[in-house]
Formats: structure tokens, sequence, C-alpha cells
């Protein structure tokens, strides 16, 4: 205790320290007197009086030494004296220190946003309680990841004994009721298992047990749980919402508790406002609940470990028991055999949930964190070189004080201490920037009609790492000139001149390093470009001018698929008659979004060979939908109205055309649905409405993905009852304005209760799908560019340097007869030789870099040639552009001028 | 600063906490002289060192410290014993008084404990 008040004293006392001198040397004074007094009652003589007093009190100049350091923490002193200077040094040149900090602080803020992008999708955790411990059950093939079956939930259940229980969880939207208007809540279904698996407890109320989960919800009906925004929302956080009654799809519910805050759901960017048991599916997907379909891949399966397993432990049992919860799942190996063959079942950790954008960002981002740390390298290197740059134009500053007797370490703490400030300021700037970014990243991946799927307010883990990365960086850039200004000799360095004008000693190396790190961004940037353009250039089978689309939610009316059908007709019917609208149809489900779809045909071509497939992908359309999405008949006919009633017909697209009757004329020939294919021996009776004839053949559309290739398809008129209640139409029209105005109309005219629907042109579901692409390539675009912006900085200043610094060189060369152009070539080809090493490096590097990107290219090899060319030829340019203006510096010296300092 | 340092130091500050108990509000001069008196002069106060060694009892708390006239006009600080100090002091006496009663019965010849 006493010590720490002395330090608190002794930390004031680095204050006010010019009272504290005045009253010892007062003190000290006094006490001379005294002991002079003494001295001569004693009988000396004054002057004898005085020298014996002044031998007593030894140094004075030393006491008062010795005293100050009492009184203060010396080596804090020096602290501040020497950040008084830094500060000063800084002040007096805003130009370099602006420079600098500009520089730290793009690298700074960059890898701030991006971080917080990675935190928010790859590393944070559930708000559980030792969300380490969940596991997730997962089906998928490579990014598609669909969840489990209901049986097959159940029959993992069954079998697996690594996790104290299981539970089942899937994000679905409710129409919620309220005082007569119907709108939207995201919503999900637990089982439930699913609160004991998670130790989640109610902020308010209670949450639920098995009673719960179980058809009609229990005696007293459905009982739901809210969310605790959605509960400060709707219900201004009131505690009376306990026992009261909501109307959710058409069924009355009761409110039984609240979920604590920060409680989001299990998916990642899908909010859980309103949840319900389970058993509610047999509401929300009614007239068709998905629970008890072997083929519906619909369920996040998650389990909690018992105490001494791990996730391997659990992918070893996952191994053991699969062949038994495949058999249970599905006993007709009609889909997880069969439509769902390509996919795979996989136990992984459950810590962060399930998320759709970590599936779609994980390695994305990966990749953003490795370009976004080459991108902060080289804004330390940049930095460096300019504090280098001041460094040894402080030269004899530093040779003067060497030789008065200042250590060199404080020298070198000196020079660290300027570029920490510099650091600070970059981090502050930098800190901002980065949330920025991060808020305008965010907002670029959201869906279309929903809002940003993360939070990215700034946490203590983002500022922790940010403080990091900048500490980090300041040491980067300060380690290397500071040592140099340590290694200053005070003697030859006093005298004027001696100048530094090898590469070396510029920092040629770094402005090497620098180039190849811009050839490693340069040659990323460009490949997700390419790979980009491709994707949008690439005939995707739709046309997109003029395309517009809307999802239509007739949920709320609880229609039969019947109803739904005959509605989707009549607002076909609708548009169809509006003018300025060219076509309209219906579609099942809209094209290029993530949906999935297999289905089972067989053929019989010309020589009697079956051909039989079970990933080709029914599309049930209306007869406008070739005209309406632009995808091109290429042989025979599309659909007609008269299609849906009489014989059974179909379009196959020109990659199942091929498949079903390879080389042969598929015009007129049947194919098959369905049943087995062994029945075709045609001794077994078809049933006709499992056949049709194809009629015409399609141009192949990228239907599935842009990504990937076409899927074969088989087009056929819808049929009447097959409308589920949620259904896309498109429209083609020249006015996307008028086109969504008219869906909008038809809509509240067919079904004046429905939800709004969602309406969105094809080019923004585009943007929507690529937006992982177009996010990557619009930020290593801007990666390469300041990293271009850098490198020819620097090496513009290594080269106006070196000019400076070699002028009499270069006036003794003129004056003995050299030419101005080769003073030029001179300059020129020093800095050409820096780009050329630096960019073989670069180039090295870039292709191993460059495998980080395999997967995410669509169409490019990582080893493309082209552009590989164009990067280096790039390079070369941005290098000659930035050695010609000192080199003509170079060619600008006057011998006279140059020689007279001689 | 070396352990010898800190002993002296030590020692030192306790002579001074005594000295101002047994006089009462004393001169940084008055302190040394008295110092000196009490040890026969076989002590010769470092004044260098005194001033240090002031100022750190005076930021633990044990001192305080005003200006005042001396007996002969001058102007000097005064330094007198706060409360803690003069508990400080008591325990720090009692430490050395074990301290040497121990020394002293190794010294003593004759009387190892076998």
């Amino acid at each position: 205790m006493r010590n720490l008040r002395a330090w608190f004293l002794r930390l004031g006392g680095v204050f006010g320290k010019e009272r504290r001198d005045r009253e010892l040397a007062a003190e000290i004074e006094g006490h001379l007197q005294m002991h002079i007094d003494d001295n001569l009652r004693a009988g000396m003589t004054p002057e004898e009086a005085r020298r014996q007093a002044l031998i007593k009190l030894g140094g004075v100049d030393q006491t008062l030494e010795n005293y100050r350091d009492r009184l203060g923490v010396p080596a804090l002193e020096t602290l501040f004296q020497d950040l008084r200077y830094a500060l000063r040094m800084l002040r007096k040149n805003p130009g370099f220190t602006a420079a600098a900090m500009l520089t730290l602080a793009l690298g700074i803020g960059s890898n701030a946003a991006i971080f917080t992008l990675t935190y928010a999708v790859v590393l944070k955790s559930l708000p559980l309680p030792n969300p380490g411990r969940l596991v997730r059950y997962t089906f998928r093939q490579g990014a598609m990841d669909l969840g489990l079956s209901g049986r097959s939930y159940e029959a993992l259940r069954r079998h697996e004994t690594v996790n104290t229980d299981l539970l089942a969880w899937s994000n679905a939207d409710f129409a919620v009721e309220e005082k007569g208007t119907v709108t939207r809540a995201s919503g999900a279904l637990i089982t439930g298992s699913g609160f004991r698996v998670l130790e989640l407890r109610p902020y308010l109320g209670r949450v639920f047990g098995d009673q719960d989960d179980v058809p009609g919800g229990g005696p007293s009906g459905y009982q739901a749980l809210l969310g605790y925004d959605y509960w400060q929302q709707h219900f201004q956080g009131s505690q009376s919402v306990l026992g009261q009654p909501l109307t959710i799809n058409g069924r009355v519910v009761t409110v039984v508790g609240v979920l604590p805050p920060g409680f989001e759901g299990l998916i990642g960017g899908m909010r859980a406002d309103v949840v319900l048991p389970l058993a509610f599916d047999e509401v929300v997907h009614a007239p068709n609940p998905m629970y008890r379909h072997p083929g519906s891949f619909w369920l996040t399966v998650m389990g909690r470990l018992k105490p001494g397993e791990s996730v391997p432990s659990a992918q070893a049992n996952l191994r053991a028991t699969e062949a038994a919860v495949r058999e249970e799942a599905d006993p007709s190996h009609h889909f997880i055999n069969g439509f769902f063959a390509p996919f795979r079942f996989g136990v992984e950790s459950g810590r962060a949930g399930r998320s759709l954008l970590k599936v779609a960002f994980q390695q994305p981002l990966l990749v953003l964190e490795v370009l976004v740390g080459l991108l902060l390298l080289l804004c330390c290197a940049n930095t460096a070189l300019l504090v280098l740059a001041r460094v040894s134009s402080r030269t004899q500053e530093f040779a003067l004080r060497n030789a008065l007797g200042a250590p060199r370490s404080r020298l070198f703490r000196q020079v660290l201490l300027e570029v920490g400030m510099i650091a600070a300021g970059g981090l502050g700037a930098g800190i901002w920037l980065g949330w920025a970014g991060a808020r305008s990243l965010v907002a670029m991946l959201a869906s279309i009609g929903a809002p940003p799927p993360l939070d990215v307010t700034p946490r203590a883990a983002i500022i922790a790492f940010t403080a990091g990365i900048s500490l980090l960086s300041a040491l980067a850039a300060g380690l290397w000139p500071a040592l140099r200004a340590v290694r200053v000799a005070p003697g030859p360095s006093l005298k004027q001149g001696g100048p530094a004008s090898s590469s070396k000693r510029l920092g040629g190396w770094m402005v090497q390093a620098q180039v190849a790190v811009s050839v490693m961004l340069l040659f990323s940037a460009s490949l997700l470009g390419r790979s980009f353009l491709k994707l949008l250039l690439e005939s995707s089978g739709f046309r997109a001018d003029g395309l517009t689309l809307a999802n239509v939610d007739l949920r709320a009316t609880k229609p039969t698929n019947a109803v739904a059908t005959e509605r989707a007709q009549r607002m076909v019917e609708a548009l169809e008659s509006t003018p300025g609208v060219e076509a309209a149809s219906a579609l099942l489900s809209p094209p290029i979004s993530k949906s999935w779809s297999a289905g089972h045909y067989y053929s019989i071509d010309a020589h009697g060979t079956v051909h039989s497939d079970m990933q080709t992908w029914p599309a049930a359309v209306s007869p406008g939908y070739f005209a309406a999405m632009g995808t091109r008949i290429l042989e025979g006919r599309g659909f007609t109205r008269a299609d849906a009633g009489g014989e059974p017909v179909c379009v196959a697209s020109a990659s199942a055309a091929a498949y079903f009757f390879p080389g042969q004329d598929a015009m007129g020939r049947i194919v098959y649905s369905g049943g087995e294919d062994p029945s075709l021996d045609g001794k077994t009776k078809v049933d006709p409405k499992d056949t049709c004839r194809v009629v015409g053949v399609a141009e192949d559309a990228r239907y599935s993905s842009l990504r990937q290739a076409p899927p074969r398809m088989v087009y056929r008129p819808i049929v009447k009852d097959e409308m589920a209640p949620e259904f896309c139409l498109a429209v083609r029209s020249g006015n996307a304005g008028m086109a969504a105005a008219a869906v909008r109309d038809a809509v509240r005219r067919v079904s004046p209760t429905a939800v709004p629907p969602t309406v969105f042109t094809f080019r923004e579901l585009v943007d929507e799908h690529l937006q992982q692409e177009r996010m990557l390539v619009a930020l290593s675009a801007c990666f390469a560019a300041v990293a271009l912006l850098l490198t020819a900085l620097g090496l513009y200043a290594l080269l106006a340097r070196s000019v400076l610094l070699r002028t009499r060189e270069i006036g003794v060369r003129l004056a003995l007869g050299a030419q101005p152009g080769q003073a030029l070539r001179m300059v020129v080809w020093q800095g050409f030789r820096l780009v050329l090493t630096g960019t073989i490096i670069g180039l090295v590097a870039a292709l191993a870099v460059a495998r980080l990107l395999r997967g995410m290219l669509f169409g490019i090899r990582t080893t493309d040639p082209f552009t590989l060319a164009a990067v280096v030829g790039v390079l070369l340019g941005v290098a000659l552009a930035a050695s010609v203006i000192p080199g003509r510096k170079a060619t600008k010296v006057d011998p006279m001028v140059a020689l007279r300092y001689e | 600063m070396g352990d010898k340092a800190d002993v002296w130091q030590g020692t030192l500050a306790l002579m001074v906490l005594k000295t101002l108990e047994n006089m009462g509000p004393l001169h940084g001069y008055g302190i040394a002289r008295r110092i000196e008196q009490v040890s026969r002069d076989l002590l010769s106060v470092n004044y260098g060192t005194l001033y240090p060694a002031l100022l750190k009892l005076e930021q633990e708390g044990y001192i305080a410290s005003e200006w005042g006239q001396s007996d002969n006009h001058r102007r000097a600080k005064y330094y007198k014993l706060t409360r803690a100090g003069r508990r400080q002091l008591a325990r720090e006496a009692r430490g050395w008084e074990q301290t040497t009663a121990i020394l002293a019965r190794f010294l003593r010849p004759g009387e190892e404990p076998s």
C-alpha cells in the first residue's frame, strides 16, 4: 500500500517539477546557511566555514539530481521528453505525417473490416452455455448444405450414442395476423428436445419440452415463444404477453415465453422472431407436411456431446451407424441413395450454429484475409520507406546526439516512438474505416427484401485485433529504420556528405518486396475479375434484359394446391392482358436461387437402349415460360394452353435431349418418369400420366446456379393441383417499374388478403446470386489498386532520393561528357532492375496464393498465362511511369551547380 | 541501487524517524547533526542521501513537512512524525531489536547450540 501511494506521488511528481525544484533549492540553501552559521560559531573564517559546509553537503548538483530521481520516475520523464520531441517532429512535417498515417490507416482499416466480417461469419459462437460442446449433423454436397429429413433425424437419434440428445430446427416464415392485417415474421420450428440440448433458459415464462411438440400442440393447442427483440417491438416488452393468443398461418397459438436477448436462432443471418414446436410443421407446410416425407431435407440437426466425446468420435460414431440410418430413413432408396446420391452425411462442430453465409463465405473470407494481410504488409513497407527517408535526412542530427552522449537505445526509441505515434493515428482512422467498410460490405451481402444479415458493431475482440495489428505494423514499419538510425557512426556522418546511394541502403529490397506483394494482389484480383466477367457474360439460358420476377406467398389465405394453381393461372392471365407485358409465366421456384431439384426419368432410344437418370431437373411451367424467361426453343415448339389438358407433352433441354436420345432426334420421342426403369421391358403397363412426348428442345439454362453446368431439364406444363401456395411469377417487359406495378396489381386483384409479393428484376437476382464473387472482385480490385499506387509511390520516392543523393555523381558524369539520355537510362534502369526481381519473386508467390482461389474460379485456371502476362505488363508499365519522373530530373542536373558542392 | 544502499537507506530512515520522535519537528540540517551527535560522530551522514530519504519517507506518508523559521531566523523546512510514522517506527524498532539480539547471540563466544 505504502509503495503504491509513493508511486502515485512519484507519477504525480512528473508534473509540477519546477516548483519542487525551487523548493528543494531553497531547502538546501537553508541547510547550507545553517551549517555555515554553526561553523562560524565554531570559530572558522567565513571562507573556511562555507568551504567545509559545501564539502560536507557533497555536490549540490548531485544531491539535486538524486532528489529529482526520487521525486519522479526518470524513465518516464525521458519518455515524455521523447514523446514531445516526436510530436514536434511530426507536426513539423505534416505532409510526411499525413502520408504515413493514411497509408497505415488504409492497411489497418481494411484488415479491421475484413476481420469484422470474418468474426461475424466464421468465428462468432452461439450465445449459449458451452457452445464448444455442440455438434451439427449435415447432409451436403460441396457448398450445398441441405439439412436432414425428419426420418433421418429420428433414425440418427435412435442410433447415435455420443450426444446427450439431438434437436432439429428449421427456420420458416410465418404469416402473423395482427389486428386484421397479416405481416410476415421470420420464425422457426424446434423439437421438444431443443432447449434441453441448447441449455437455453427463457427470459420470461417457459420454453418447450417434449409435451409441447406433439400434433395439435397438446391439450391447449400450440404454444409459441417470442424472440426478445420481437417482443420489445410488438409487445413493448410487456409481461402480460404470457398467455396471449396469436394467430399464425390461420391457427391460434398461445405465447408462453420470451427468449433471452442475443439469441437469434441457430442459423446465422436468419432471425427467429417467433418459435413454435416442430409439430407445427403440419400447419406451416399444409397440406403437405415435410416431417414425414423421406425426400424433404430441411432440418438443422444439432446435438450436445456427452462428456469425453469429441467431434472426431462423433464422426467415427456416424460412420459406424450411417448404413442403418440410411436404411431406416429411406427404405425405398429413392431419395438418399437416388435423387440425393451425391449428398453425404457428416458431423462438424456446432459452436457457431449453422450459417448459410459461412458455407458461402468462409473460403472467400479466408482469401480476403490473406490478400488484406498482404496489403498491410505493403502499407508497412511504404511507411517504413517514408520513415527511412526521414531518418536518413536526419543522419546528422542522430550523429550529433550520439556524439553528445545520447545512448543508442534512446535514438532507437525515438524513431520507434515516432512510428508508434503514426500507428496510433492510423489505428484511430483504421477503426473508423474498418467499421464503415464492414457496414457497407454487409449491405452488399443483404438478400433481396431482407435487412443486412450480420451484426458488425465493433466488439472488444475486433478492437483488440485491430490494436494488435497496428502495434505489429508499427513495429514492422519502425524497426528497420530505427536500427538504421542507431547504426549511424558519429565520425563520418558528422562530416558533410558521405552520401548513401546504393539501392540497398535506400531500401531497395523493400521496393522489391512491395512489387512482389503487388504482383500477388494484382494477379488474384485479375483472376477473380476475369472469372466474374465470365460468369456474367456466359450465356445463362435466360435473357436478363426486361425480365422481372416476383415471389408470391398465398399461405395466409390457406389455399389448397388446386386453388393456388388456379390463382396463379389467373394472375398470369391478368399480367398477359396488361399493356406493355410481352409474356408472363408462373413457376414453382425462381431460377438461380439456391434451389435444387432432381427427378427420375428414363427413355428408350431408337436402338432400344434404356437411358435412366435420377438427376434430371423436372420443371413445371406455364405456357408463357420460354418467352418470359428468354430461353430459346432450338427445335419444335414451347407449350400452349391446350397442352395442359391434352396428351402429356414435354420440352427437353438440349443436354437432356442429348442424354436420353444420344445422336438421335428427340422430337416426338417419349420420356418416362417415376416408376422403375426395368418395367420398360414393354410388358408392364406404364401409367400414361408418367409419360410425355417431346415436342420441343430448349437451349440449356443454368437453372440451379450460374456457377454450375446447366442441369438436364425436362419441362412440362403445370398440372392442375401442382402449385404450392408459394410460387414465382416471371414477367417480360421493357419497363421494369411498370412490370413490378403490374405484378403487385395482379396479386392484389386475384388474392386481396395475400401478403404483398417481393418483386425483383433478374439482374438483381444475378447480383445477389453472385454477391460472393462481386464482393471478392470489388475488394481484391481495390486492394490491387492501392497496392499499385503504393508501390509506384515507393519506387518514385526511392528513385527521387537516389537522384538527389547522386546529384554530384551525375553532375560529374555530365561534365565529363555523358549525354542526358544516359542519365535518364541510368535511373530508369535502377528502378527497372528492382521491379524485375520483385516481379519474378511475386509471380512465384502469386501462383502459390492463387491455389487458394481454386474452387472460386469459374472457367479460368489459376495458372492462366494471359493473366500472368497482363499482370507483368501492368506492373512494368507502372514502374516505368514511376521511374521516368525522377529520371528526367536527373537529366536536368546542372553540372556546374552539382560540382560547386565539391 | 544495490542491496547495500537499501540497507543503509533503511537504517537511515529508522534513525530519522527516531530522531523526529525524540526531538519533535526538525529541519534537515538539524536531523543530520542530531544523528551525528547521537552516534558520537561515528556516523557521518551524507547529506546528499539524506534529502532523497526524507522525500521517500514523506511520499510514504511517515513524515510531513512545512516551512518555518529556524532558531537563527533562517527559512527552513521542518519535518515531523505522522501517526503512520510513529507506528512504522515502533515496527521497525522491534524488527531491529530482534535482529540485533539474534546477531548478538551468534557473536557471543562459546555458546554454540549443540
